[in-house]
């Protein structure tokens, strides 16, 4: 991993969802995040594709935690069931560790609405693969404390506008790996391509929300463009059952599978 | 998996799987013939029991994509959405997706013999340096197309065969012993047979939460550490509920080993599946 080196690099999608968190005790991050009406989907709710992210974000950054001083993480997997589909905020997202391995660390994650008397959101487990950056893993003051930075404007554009999805047929979607898309290691944001599957989804079933995912992040996407492609396994009584196959149709390769349930906006 | 893993009367024998790899050690099947003590009270196998397939399977794919490094699974994923009925066999078809330095992921494709989809199942695995005591990766590959003698069989259902006791049902908490039959070749609690009690603790806190027939047809498992000693104690928590759905997170422990965590898992239940 080498990671770029300006100070604006890796760090758009942190200020587009507005995550701040704090170290509230050794290796338990407590993050906080509104309910901006850029993140809204539009079933009303914050989109699935969202909460992902900020899952990703705060699960990963106490993943991180967890692995120094020996490395910093890369997510490798994310599973997330919602529960709740309309919010107040603001959302709360408190995660902790359950388990440093030798090579891998594993986060719990849930996330509550503290406008509705702290409403479960949703519940994930998130795992990262600890790996040894070529400049050494981060340094941070602890207890970490990361601000969100200033209020977002009024007028950001919605996820899809903000990635500029477009839509291939009837059961996919793409974006360009834009610059400002990408993490510190210069590789698409994981909670861009989390959100990138959430929309695939969405287009697939026709406006369906998504209520339960399991992601591996299987490859780095690099070259862009990134496809998510949808094909439906099956129907029950909670939604229909999808596979959503990712590549980066620049490279040539899968970079990540998701089995999604996909529920009616209903 | 030693020289007498697993012991004549054991979970992997009775539940009759038959297994084929491919050669270049990127692709395996396996079979299951579905019968009744396998099956939820709605008549279909129980998610648990499937994910015991794909352990198995999985397992023994991920140890030659890991060669010459040995794996500890590091979570399971299954979502179902086909009835596998008694007197159908599912077959899992698994393939390698990425085998990593660190890791090994794969997806297993579930079907019956009319080539139906009864659901698809992920796993993933942490690449460990190989110790003395694990199994050569030939031997996995090599091993018979069956673990099951000409006496394998399961003589009573899957839940007494394992003495699942339900304590609390409101708050899913059931107590398993760890046995013999159950173990795995590490001598704790096979990755499967967990899947199962979480399966029973989730389906159990969800009727009584919804007062639905619910099954469980999605389970995430999170292995943390391993259940040697047992019982292994579960508590589950409904998370939401809707109409003819819902889903609970579940906890387990090793209640013998000072309690020590053992697993996470989401769980999701559905009306009966068609």
């Amino acid at each position: 991993m080498n990671s770029d080196e300006r100070p604006e690099a890796g760090h758009h999608v942190g200020r587009y969802m507005g995550v701040a968190m704090r170290e509230v005790e050794e290796l338990h991050l407590v993050g906080h995040a509104s309910v901006a009406p850029h993140l809204r989907g539009p079933a009303g709710g914050v989109r699935t594709g969202a909460l992902l992210t900020m899952l990703d974000n705060v699960g990963g950054v106490t993943g991180g935690l967890a692995a120094l001083p020996d490395g910093w993480v890369v997510s490798t997997n994310l599973a997330a069931r919602v529960v709740a589909r309309s919010h107040v905020g603001p959302l709360r997202i408190d995660s902790c560790l359950l388990r440093r391995g030798r090579n891998n660390v594993v986060t719990s994650v849930q996330v509550r609405d503290e406008g509705l008397r702290d409403a479960l959101v949703a519940s994930g487990v998130l795992t990262s693969a600890i790996l040894v950056p070529e400049n050494g893993p981060p340094q941070w003051t602890r207890p970490l404390v990361l601000e969100a930075g200033p209020e977002p404007a009024p007028d950001l554009p919605s996820m899809p506008d903000w990635l500029g999805v477009r839509v291939v047929g009837d059961h996919a979607v793409e974006i360009e790996l834009a610059a400002e898309l990408r993490n510190p290691w210069g590789i698409l944001h994981g909670g861009v391509v989390a959100t990138l599957v959430d929309l695939a989804a969405e287009h697939a079933t026709g406006g369906g929300i998504t209520t339960d995912v399991v992601l591996h992040f299987l490859a780095p996407n690099r070259v862009g463009p990134v496809r998510a492609s949808v094909r439906e396994l099956g129907r029950r009584t909670d939604g229909r059952l999808l596979r959503v196959e990712v590549r980066d149709e620049g490279a040539a390769r899968m970079t990540a599978l998701a089995i999604v349930t996909c529920a009616p906006r209903a | 998996m030693t020289a007498v893993y697993p012991p004549d009367h054991h979970l992997l024998r009775d539940l009759r799987f038959s297994f084929e790899h491919d050669a270049d050690g990127r692709r395996s099947r396996a079979w299951m013939p579905v019968v009744r003590e396998l099956c939820t009270d709605l008549g279909h196998a129980r998610a648990g029991v499937l994910a015991t397939l794909v352990d198995v399977i999985g397992g023994g794919l991920a140890a030659s994509a890991a060669a010459p490094g040995w794996i500890a699974t590091a979570d399971l994923t299954l979502h179902l959405v086909g009835a596998a009925r008694p007197g159908s066999v599912v077959e899992a078809r698994a393939e390698v997706l990425r085998a990593g330095r660190t890791t090994v992921v794969l997806e297993v494709a579930l079907v019956d013999e009319h080539e139906r989809n009864v659901g698809i199942a992920t796993m993933s695995f942490a690449v460990l340096p190989r110790r003395e005591a694990n199994p050569e990766v030939d031997r996995v590959r090599d091993s018979p197309s069956t673990m099951a003698t000409a006496r394998s069989r399961l003589d009573r259902p899957l839940l007494e065969e394992l003495d699942v006791q339900v304590r609390d049902p409101a708050r899913g908490v059931i107590e398993v012993p760890v046995t013999d039959w159950s173990r795995n070749s590490m001598g704790s609690m096979q990755g499967g047979v967990v899947a199962t009690v979480a399966e029973v603790a989730a389906e159990t806190a969800l009727r009584a939460a919804t007062n639905e027939q619910l099954v469980v047809t999605d389970l995430q498992v999170t292995y943390l550490g391993f259940g040697r000693v047992g019982p292994v104690r579960t508590t589950a928590e409904a998370l939401g509920t809707g109409d003819g759905h819902g889903s609970a997170r579940v906890e387990l422990v090793d209640a013998g080993a000072e309690s020590r965590q053992m697993t996470v898992v989401h769980a999701v239940a559905t009306r009966v599946l068609t």
